[in-house]
């Protein structure tokens, strides 16, 4: 049979019988704008979580176990000869050592060349950490170096991509602060600060000096509440302050594959050794509650869907009924029994795919109108998301897919029954 | 053109087998209007979808435009009413979604590819308008046309495709009697052309315009 006169045959039976396609456009509509707006909702959320929490699924933090017997036993510290053995377990593409600095820096004044109203009395402290250029790579400002400058040079520093938002959304408008730009225009800046001061007196080291941080970018690689510096200025920093070796304050192992990170977990907690579950765990329950109530309401969705496919279904064999004499009367110009099935399934694929068009429009706008509501809901926040929804081009697609495939499936019985027509007996 | 022998048809009613064509034997030769004239329940119709491969349910053999109809498969037969017969009915059984154009081409709607353009076929449809005066009423539905009318298009669908085989159920049984002389003459000059037409009939002035007249009781022609 011919596709295009098959199509234009649907399409006038269709336009015949207006109004049980209407019910079923609609109800097909219904269970196909139900299943965008919560897939698109729980892409939307998890995308939310995932900038809120933006753990890396690759990473494992380890971190020295709160209880030890000691080094006799193998457990406990972290230090260079531990670094390697998590570098070689298997499914472990690196290991990084992170190294808190034990010297207090603190910031007086506004970084040069920023429009900061910084208030007269105000002393920010710094806490610090000191990590390897190779786990920020990525993320250093292009030409952006991250060595240590030596004694009196600017030392650069990563900073988290929240602390950024944090501040603009919390600490600048409760402290009528100016806001800070966007990250990319902070790079390259300077700020002053008093290495070996500390805002308690009795940390303050006895050896204070003027230093500068200079901004060499921005990662989520970085903990919120510290800035990463050189691992190297750590050492020096410690060596001229007279701070013992007390072994690195974590590892950063990285998975070659996120599926590697549980079992390099396992490994790592067998080497006596603890994981920090911290921001990544969190982000895994969220994400997997967000995923399991998607998934209950994608689910919920396709129920709709299945109705819809019976509603569809239903209207079909009352069509079929209705039209048994002009079925027949197509088999007696030469239809074949299938090309009367493939009619009938193309009338609902038909019904079906205007049904997702139209149920992908109707979630689109119901999205947006959540939106409106949210945002009038919801006070300004750190981090607070723009939209709870995503729309990815495939999940239109794929509504429309589960509307046209379930309005097919609701046609297979009546489009068989079709088939099956007797012309010599219905004419007769 | 339409050589039926010792055909016998059997319908089942209530697990009762009761027989509607009993050793039939029938020869429409091309160029031949035969009608078939019977009381209502005679069979007429049965005999008409039989010989149209409508039904192929059925003992002894059935040859028509030369083809063994019992010996083909259910896609063949269609194939075969597609390219071979003309289907005319009492009650028109035209689409009312559709235009008498788009009537008359329906055809073509179940034809495989290759089997001529767009283009080609409106313009075969058009031609099978023209052929029985409806060239004006292509774009009206069936709703919109008279009787008369309806069973013309029903005619031009019929000749549509160029079959070999015009079979016709009551094709005046809806008609005035004005309307339903147009359709005779039609299938006199049908015939005249070449077709064999079977029509079967219960009116006497369908029966005066055949080149024969049969009746069947108790199963067979007479």
């Amino acid at each position: 049979m011919r596709s295009g006169g098959l199509l234009r045959l649907a399409a006038k039976n269709l336009a015949a019988d207006r109004t049980g396609a209407l019910l079923g456009g609609a109800a097909s509509a219904v269970g196909a704008a139900a299943l965008v707006f919560f897939v698109a909702l729980g892409l939307g959320v998890g995308d939310a979580t995932r900038r809120m929490f933006p753990g890396d699924a690759r990473l494992v933090e380890v971190v020295p176990p709160a209880v030890s017997l000691g080094e006799v036993l193998g457990g406990g510290r972290l230090d260079d000869e531990t670094v390697a053995r998590l570098r070689a377990l298997p499914g472990a593409a690196g290991a990084f050592p992170r190294l808190n600095l034990r010297v207090p820096i603190a910031a007086m004044r506004a970084p040069e060349g920023l429009r900061v109203n910084w208030p007269p009395a105000l002393v920010v402290q710094i806490p610090a950490v000191g990590v390897p250029r190779a786990l920020l790579a990525d993320d250093l400002a292009p030409g952006a170096a991250f060595d240590d400058p030596g004694p009196g040079g600017a030392v650069p520093v990563v900073i988290s991509r929240r602390l950024v938002e944090i501040y603009n959304r919390t600490i600048a408008p409760s402290w009528n602060l100016r806001k800070l730009p966007p990250p990319e225009a902070l790079t390259g800046l300077e700020l002053p600060v008093r290495v070996g001061f500390s805002m308690l007196r009795q940390k303050t080291e006895d050896r204070v000096e003027d230093g500068r941080l200079r901004v060499a970018g921005f990662s989520d690689r970085v903990p919120l509440y510290a800035a990463a510096v050189p691992l190297e200025t750590v050492r020096r920093l410690h060596r001229e302050y007279g701070k013992a070796d007390q072994g690195y304050s974590a590892v950063t192992v990285l998975a070659a594959r996120p599926d590697d990170a549980p079992s390099l977990g396992a490994a790592v907690r067998r080497m006596g050794l603890a994981v920090d579950e911290g921001e990544r765990g969190a982000a895994e329950r969220v994400g997997a509650a967000v995923a399991l109530t998607t998934g209950a309401l994608a689910l919920l969705a396709l129920l709709m869907c299945a109705l819809a496919a019976l509603a569809i279904a239903q209207s079909l064999v009352a069509s079929v009924r209705a039209r048994a004499k002009d079925l027949a009367v197509l088999v007696a110009l030469g239809a074949r029994p299938r090309d009367v099935r493939r009619l009938l399934m193309l009338e609902a694929a038909l019904v079906g795919l205007s049904g997702g068009v139209l149920g992908g429009a109707v979630a689109r706008l119901s999205a947006v109108a959540a939106d409106g509501a949210l945002q009038r809901a919801l006070p300004d926040f750190p981090l607070r998301p723009e939209t709870l929804f995503a729309f990815p081009a495939w999940v239109y697609l794929f509504g429309v897919a589960v509307a046209v495939v379930s309005a097919a499936l609701g046609a297979l019985a009546p489009a068989a029954a079709a088939a099956r027509i007797e012309p010599a007996r219905v004419l007769s | 053109m339409i050589r039926l022998r010792r055909v016998v048809k059997q319908f089942r009613d209530g697990g009762v087998p009761h027989t509607v064509l009993d050793g039939l034997d029938l020869d429409v030769a091309a160029g031949e209007l035969v009608t078939v004239v019977g009381a209502s329940g005679s069979g007429k119709s049965t005999l008409l979808y039989l010989a149209g491969a409508l039904d192929a349910d059925f003992e002894g053999e059935a040859a028509v435009d030369g083809e063994d109809l019992r010996a083909l498969s259910a896609d063949a037969r269609a194939a075969f009413r597609s390219r071979s017969v003309g289907f005319v009915f009492q009650s028109f059984n035209l689409l009312p979604a559709l235009s008498a154009l788009d009537n008359v081409t329906l055809p073509a709607f179940f034809r495989e590819r290759g089997a001529g353009g767009r283009t080609a076929v409106a313009e075969a449809g058009h031609a099978a308008l023209a052929r029985v005066g409806l060239t004006a009423k292509a774009g009206q539905r069936p709703p919109q046309l008279s009787g008369g009318e309806r069973q013309r298009v029903a005619l031009a669908r019929a000749l549509f495709a160029r079959p070999r085989v015009l079979l016709a159920d009551e094709p005046t049984g809806n008609l005035d009697a004005g309307s339903g002389a147009a359709v005779i003459e039609l299938f006199q000059e049908l015939a005249a052309s070449g077709l064999a037409v079977l029509v079967v009939t219960h009116e006497e002035r369908v029966t005066r315009a055949g080149t024969r007249a049969l009746r069947l009781e108790g199963g067979r022609l007479q």
